[in-house]
């Protein structure tokens, strides 16, 4: 077993740069695309709820008129007014899976195009900090909150990535972002009465153990308010590693049916096993228990701005409610 | 022993498959499992015969990337100096049953 620096392992400059531009050009209609759904979902609504209690304001609160006739007229607060929205500040996190299983069942491609698409977005759409982590064994901080992101970063931050990593420990990654992001939020560059939104979108084959301990996690992350989505990159049912002319229009034409039929290695196929004491088997499938609640499929590029968005309206909905 | 889970032991991928017509696997069992590196040839007869529904248990022997398995998978993962993150090919096949000793009175 080598124990190589995951900074030594990855790509050659060279590569790393070749690569980012050609995702960044591939991936620049669909990075247009998600810019303008992030924009409905992430930028807070002007039209707030009409709030209560005034003297005067735009609408009547009904609930208070028997109060206001019963008191003979004292209890005059009974007009709604448009609240002013908070201005709200993101951290975003990106997590990007750096083990073996990416790159043998050919999602290391399409996870890296992934990571260009997502973080020229919010690049364009500057409402916030941007950071990157590779994990696997460890977890490896490839870009800080502080810096903003641009197209060097990314390269720097292709650099740092090999797919090289013999353990993909999702447990350390979650454990460790949540003190990332309260560190994060004690530097953060949001100012007072701003309201920080903490998100973070992992992306990975989706293979990891633990689940008992991950959920517990989830949960604690959930209590601190960090969104975690994850995508899943599900690759192996279409072998086709990259064709860089199919992914560049925003046609609506699916991958290849034929061969996705053909092999099923899909994680949506993927079953757990469990041996009783007793020697029964026990089997479910592997995506019936995930232990991450917002969690997206994607097979093809083209389906992410779509996906991801309708991920992120929920979660947000939810994080509202 | 207690119960070996995927929930909160180390895990690996495993594609099953066999050469012998007597065994197949039903179509509806071709894909991947996530098994507990801890699995040793008896639970992984277990599975095989939990996925081909055999009347009697039939006691089959592993093959792991073409080498017979001896001990736990996990054992197997450190001789190969395989990562756990490799899809293992296990083939399996009807175990040689050694003929049993005729008592002599
Ligand atoms: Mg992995």
């Amino acid at each position: 077993l080598t124990h190589l620096d995951p900074g030594l392992s990855a790509m050659t400059p060279e590569t790393a740069r070749a690569l980012w531009l050609h995702h960044e050009s591939s991936t620049h209609t669909l990075s247009q695309q998600l810019t303008e759904h992030l924009r409905l979902i992430l930028a807070p609504t002007l039209a707030t709820k009409l709030r209560g209690d005034f003297r005067t304001g735009k609408r009547l609160n009904l609930k208070r008129i028997i109060p206001y006739i019963a008191s003979g007229y004292k209890r005059d607060k009974i007009w709604l007014r448009r609240s002013m929205p908070s201005k709200r500040s993101y951290q975003v996190m990106i997590a990007l899976d750096d083990s073996k299983s990416m790159a043998e069942s050919g999602a290391s491609n399409l996870a890296l195009k992934t990571l260009t698409l997502v973080t020229r977005s919010l690049s364009m759409l500057e409402v916030g900090e941007v950071s990157v982590v590779g994990f696997g064994d460890q977890v490896n901080v490839t870009h800080d909150f502080d810096k903003p992101f641009t197209s060097e970063s990314g390269v720097r931050v292709f650099e740092q990535f090999g797919f090289e990593s013999g353990k993909t420990d999702v447990r350390k990654l979650v454990d460790r972002s949540l003190d990332l992001f309260a560190e994060a939020r004690r530097k953060g560059a949001s100012s007072a009465g701003e309201d920080l939104w903490q998100l973070m979108l992992v992306v990975s084959d989706g293979i990891c153990d633990s689940h008992a301990d991950i959920q517990r996690l989830v949960r604690r992350a959930q209590e601190e308010r960090v969104m975690i989505v994850f995508i899943i990159i599900d690759a192996t049912a279409t072998t086709t590693i990259s064709d860089p002319s199919a992914s560049q229009g925003t046609g609506t034409q699916q991958g290849s049916t034929a061969e996705k039929a053909k092999d099923k290695t899909s994680i949506l196929d993927l079953q757990s096993v469990e041996i009783t004491a007793e020697g029964k088997v026990v089997r479910w499938k592997y995506m019936e228990r995930f232990p991450f609640r917002y969690y997206l499929v994607v097979r093809d590029v083209r389906e992410l701005p779509g996906v991801l968005a309708g991920a992120l309206r929920q979660c947000s909905n939810d994080l509202e409610s | 022993m207690a119960s070996i889970s995927t929930a909160d032991a180390p895990t690996v991928q495993i594609r099953l498959s066999t050469r012998d017509a007597s065994f197949p696997l039903p179509p509806d069992t071709q894909t991947n499992y996530q098994v507990p590196t801890s699995l040793r040839r008896v639970n992984l007869s277990q599975l095989v015969n939990n996925l081909i529904h055999t009347e009697q248990p039939v006691p089959f022997e592993f093959l792991v990337n073409g080498q017979k398995l001896r001990s736990s998978i996990e054992d197997w993962l450190t001789e190969s100096a395989v990562s756990a993150e490799t899809v293992l090919a296990v083939e399996y096949i009807r175990a040689l049953v050694p003929p049993k000793k005729v008592r002599s009175f």
